[in-house]
């Protein structure tokens, strides 16, 4: 992989997250009454003063390019706007969530992936058997059910008849000042259902396209050559099939990311986890736009991120692109 | 002893392809589909969810916003309301038979959306290649970039929550799949003989697109098409769910989301709507199933 | 002497969706130590499922081995264990493959697959299997052959794959080499180098070599005996010259007029007419009848039954009743 793709595909990644930020500025001016208002949020009635204040911040009394200048330049100081309801600057406050929720959908994202591609490499085995039938019912069903209400749902079942796990929050109060250990096995604790809750979804679509992909190579010829060498079924599964069929997993996995933060989204909200999509959901009930449109510009420069570390990863790890 | 008859000879000389399809596709389609059992369960669920939702209120009347019971009556204990009230004593049975038209309604107009913008982003991507399949790549990858739900989110916040709106905002973020499949068939069909033939003979572009190459295409399409209606019933639900819906109309999401909080001191108004959701997007990921496995010709055995 | 390998009145049938087909029907075939069997016939004539069988890698389900048997030095593979058929593949018994193009692990390196099956029936640890596999590829004229070891197949052309193949599979010195259109997907000035090395091999290693066909042309030059098949049956047997020189079966001789310097010296490229019907809609008479110039009510109604006649055995009832 020669580093000029490198800095070409890090050229296009910052390309795109420019094209959020000229994105964020339009939705704002594009939204209807008054781009001061919008901005200030529903305040009760935001003063004069304050307005006056924001006209001036975001320069909206000049012309559009002139604005859209300042707004750019602003986001490339890490100068998100300034929320009026938390009353904080918007980089500030996604920075305190950022960690929550990158180990929430880091967790989830792992979870899903280890444990559906060995359900589908179990079911692959045997195409009509058993396991094909419980993955491809698993992977309906869990397509099917919305996030959230699974989150209720286990809220439901682990507050009254199986109180073994934390039903929200991030961390026991009590154990705040705890030593360093005993707080990470709190948040660990604390992490299992909704970690979970958020693996649910990703975990049965990943068990269908891993049967599906192994399937698809073991029926290759290659793998044909594999068996004609004499290799065990073992070293067939996991040398010679895995690896290819990992190949299409790989760049599901980066494709799903923006949906998993999504999902972390509604996640965050049932069990009043506190990261940035708790943020979102808070700070779109009280209409804070500054708050609102740094977080759709951090997330989407999340995915951007995670976009390029898959595209990096597959071509690495397919090596008919590992030299262009 | 079997004598040659007009069935095997002369197809046995002839192509085997024309020889073994003795049916239309179309047909055979129809055939594997009515045969795939998880399919036709799916059409059942759909189809009771339907009618529920269109002519439950004709036995079954009531304003779901209205207070008609004590708060928290658990289900099957009263006649009057069988699924129970909610916090507020509202009949969860009236809720159930009225939240489903938002849901459906947003469902199926947000994947029409989708559909329309994909279809014609991704055909003209797919056909015209050059500068014109790269600006509406990139456009987008751009849109793959924004996570859909939040993003959807912004919209309707921005421009006040209606069903339009949502199903413009869910239409707006799910259209890239579409795009995408769509170009990827123009892609692989424009290159077949027939396409060819067609230029050959003249035909135009528009003509090229809409009657030869879009019929080819159609089967990956309407298997996406049914899978989008199942997505943007979630994502309506979601929305409805984090109180982003129409909140003048009742919806299985909005039922979830306004009994969160008191989820602990019942159970009931919060999973029944639920339930209903899971099963509208079961059967219609079944439907999508069994219609893959009509229309994808690779499944079909030799 | 009893021969290596013999095939005995082999029949498998595949599972379709339309219904149960036999593709291989009463197959009897053997092949002594060191000698070259052609088999030939068009495309879908069971050629490829021949080699399979032998190899015991059958697609199973939808196919299975519905009776007969293949006795390797007196010992039956059809019965045989998995774990015993895994230790003959690849080192008593060996494939070479039609594509080469897809039939080598585009994710693992040439030298690494040649090492694994040298590891897989020899005692020898990994670098000496390295070793041995760029000694290999030394062997079956692959030039730079250590720098070849670490290339992956899509850096390599199709003859250099072939190459490859040919080195994996002789690389335990078998006893039987299956040849399955080694050179069908080549160039036909590096099929000639191909056909060179395959012979070099056998006069190297001692192997026999069951080398599938559909080109008279290679038989004539490599085979000292040739089985003619057709939808599924051998319909011709013989030493190789006698078939060329005394072809009886009206198929035969259609496939010694398709190669231009041994049939007639005109300047028109001949063919068969039609093509071979699937197998679903084999009639009761002979599968060759509704493409034979000499076919008759007998030929439609009841299948010819391979029988030694002038020369050497052939099923054909025109040839029976001495109409050809
Ligand atoms: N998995 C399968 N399911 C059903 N039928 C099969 C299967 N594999 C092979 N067949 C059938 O068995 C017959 C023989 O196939 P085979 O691959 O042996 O042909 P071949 O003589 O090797 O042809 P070619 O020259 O194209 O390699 C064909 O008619 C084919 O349709
Ligand atoms: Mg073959």
């Amino acid at each position: 992989m020669s580093l000029s793709f490198i800095l070409r595909r890090l050229g296009y990644g910052v390309l795109l997250i420019f094209g959020v930020v000229v994105l964020n500025f339009l939705l704002i001016r594009l939204a209807p009454g008054d781009p001061a208002v919008v901005i200030a949020g529903e305040m009760g009635g935001a003063t004069e003063e304050i307005l006056d204040r924001i006209r001036e911040d975001y320069g909206l009394n000049q012309p559009l390019t002139t604005q859209l200048a300042i707004y750019v330049g602003n986001v490339l100081q890490g100068d998100l706007g300034q929320s009026f309801f938390f009353n904080q600057p918007v980089s500030r406050l996604i920075a305190q969530r950022i960690g929550p929720t990158i180990l929430l959908v880091l967790t989830a994202q792992v979870l899903s992936i280890l444990l559906g591609v060995f359900l589908g490499v179990i079911a692959s085995r045997k195409p009509n058997g058993p396991a094909s039938a419980f993955v491809s019912i698993f992977a309906t069903i869990g397509y099917a059910v919305p996030v959230f209400w699974t989150g209720i749902m286990l809220i439901i079942l682990f507050a009254s008849v199986v109180p073994i796990f934390p039903i929200e929050g991030i961390q026991s109060v009590r154990l705040r000042d705890a030593p360093l250990l005993v707080r990470g096995l709190d948040i660990a604790h604390h992490l299992v259902l909704p970690a979970f809750t958020l693996a649910v979804v990703y975990l049965a679509q990943y068990a269908r396209l891993s049967r599906a992909s192994m399937l698809d190579v073991l029926g290759s010829d290659y793998i044909r050559t594999a068996r004609a060498k004499g290799g065990s079924e073992r070293a067939i599964l996991f040398k010679h099939a895995l690896r290819n069929a990992a190949l299409p997993i790989l760049t599901i996995a980066g494709m799903q990311f923006g949906n998993l933060i999504s999902g972390a989204l509604l996640v965050e909200t049932v069990f009043n986890w506190p990261g940035i999509g708790r943020l979102a959901f808070d700070s779109i009930l009280r209409r804070d736009y500054p708050t609102i449109m740094g977080v759709l510009f951090f997330a989407s420069a999340a995915v951007v991120v995670a976009n390029i570390l898959t595209d990096l990863s597959y071509r690495w790890a397919d090596p008919r692109l590992r030299e262009q | 002893m079997k004598q040659p008859t007009a069935e095997t000879a002369p197809a046995a000389a002839g192509d085997p392809a024309t020889a073994q399809r003795v049916e239309s596709p179309a047909r055979e389609a129809w055939r594997m589909f009515s045969r795939n059992v998880p399919a036709l369960l799916g059409v059942f669920l759909l189809a009771l969810v339907l009618l529920a939702t269109l002519y439950g209120k004709l036995f079954y009347g009531g304003d779901p916003f209205e207070i008609v019971w004590a708060p928290y009556e658990p289900p099957l204990t009263t006649p009057s309301v069988p699924l129970g009230t909610d916090y507020l004593g509202r009949d969860i049975v009236a809720g159930l038979l009225t939240g489903g038209a938002p849901t459906l309604t947003v469902g199926a107009s947000a994947a029409l959306i989708t559909m329309v913008i994909g279809i014609s982003l991704g055909s003209l991507a797919g056909y015209y290649g050059g500068w014109v399949d790269n600006l509406l790549m990139r456009i987008t990858e751009f849109f793959q970039v924004l996570p859909a739900l939040l993003f959807a989110m912004v919209l309707v916040t921005l421009f006040s929550p209606s069903l339009w709106t949502i199903a413009i905002a869910i239409g707006v973020v799910s259209w890239p799949q579409t795009a995408r499949l769509t170009r990827a068939e123009f892609l692989r069909i424009k290159e077949l003989e027939y396409v060819t033939a067609a230029r050959a003979i003249g035909a135009r572009n528009r003509r090229i697109i809409w009657k030869v190459i879009l019929p080819n295409a159609a089967p990956p399409l309407i298997v996406s098409a049914t899978l989008t209606i199942g997505v943007a019933v979630l994502f309506e639900a979601g929305l409805s769910f984090l109180g982003l819906g129409d909140p003048n109309v009742m919806s299985w999401g909005l039922m979830i989301g306004a009994n969160r909080d008191y989820m602990l001191d019942a159970w009931w108004p919060v999973t029944f709507p639920g339930l209903a959701i899971f099963v509208t997007v079961f059967a219609v990921s079944l439907i999508g199933d069994g219609l893959n496995d009509a229309l994808n010709p690779k499944l079909r055995g030799r | 002497m009893t021969p290596l390998l013999e095939i005995d009145n082999l029949r498998v049938t595949f599972d379709t969706r339309h219904g149960m087909v036999t593709a291989l029907d009463s197959v009897s075939l053997h092949l002594n130590a060191g000698e070259t069997l052609g088999v030939v016939g068009e495309s879908g004539c069971g050629k490829s499922i021949t080699a399979l069988s032998v190899m015991g890698l059958i697609p199973q389900p939808p196919g299975r081995i519905a009776g007969g048997s293949i006795r390797l030095n007196g010992e039956d593979l059809v019965g045989a264990e998995p774990a015993r058929l895994r230790s003959l593949r690849g080192s008593d018994v060996a494939m070479i493959f039609q594509e080469p193009m897809t039939s080598l692990n585009p994710v693992l390196r040439c030298g690494d697959q040649i090492a694994e099956a040298v590891m897989l029936h020899q005692n020898v640890d990994s670098a000496r299997a390295s070793r041995l596999a760029v000694e290999l590829l030394d062997r079956v004229g692959i030039p730079a052959p250590a720098q070849r070891a670490r290339d992956y197949p899509h850096q390599l052309s199709g003859g250099m794959r072939q190459r490859v193949m040919i080195a994996m599979a002789v690389s335990c010195r078998p006893k039987v080499l299956v040849a399955d259109e080694p050179t069908t997907a080549l160039d036909v000035t590096v099929q000639a180098q191909i056909f060179d090395l395959l012979n070099e091999i056998q006069r190297d290693v001692g192997a026999a070599i069951l080398l599938i066909t559909h080109d008279m042309g290679a038989i004539s030059e490599m085979a000292d005996r040739v089985a003619v098949m057709y939808a599924g049956r051998v319909v011709e047997q013989g030493k190789a010259d006698d078939v060329l020189d005394h072809a009886e079966h009206p198929y035969t001789r259609g496939l010694i007029d398709c190669i231009p310097a041994l049939g007639r010296r005109d300047d028109t490229l001949r063919e068969i007419p039609g093509v071979v019907p699937p197998l679903h809609l084999l009639g009761d008479g002979c599968a060759f009848a509704s493409r034979c110039a000499h076919a008759d009510r007998r030929c439609l109604a009841q299948k010819p039954v391979l029988t030694k006649w002038r020369h050497h055995p052939v099923a054909c009832h025109a040839v029976e009743e001495g109409r050809i």
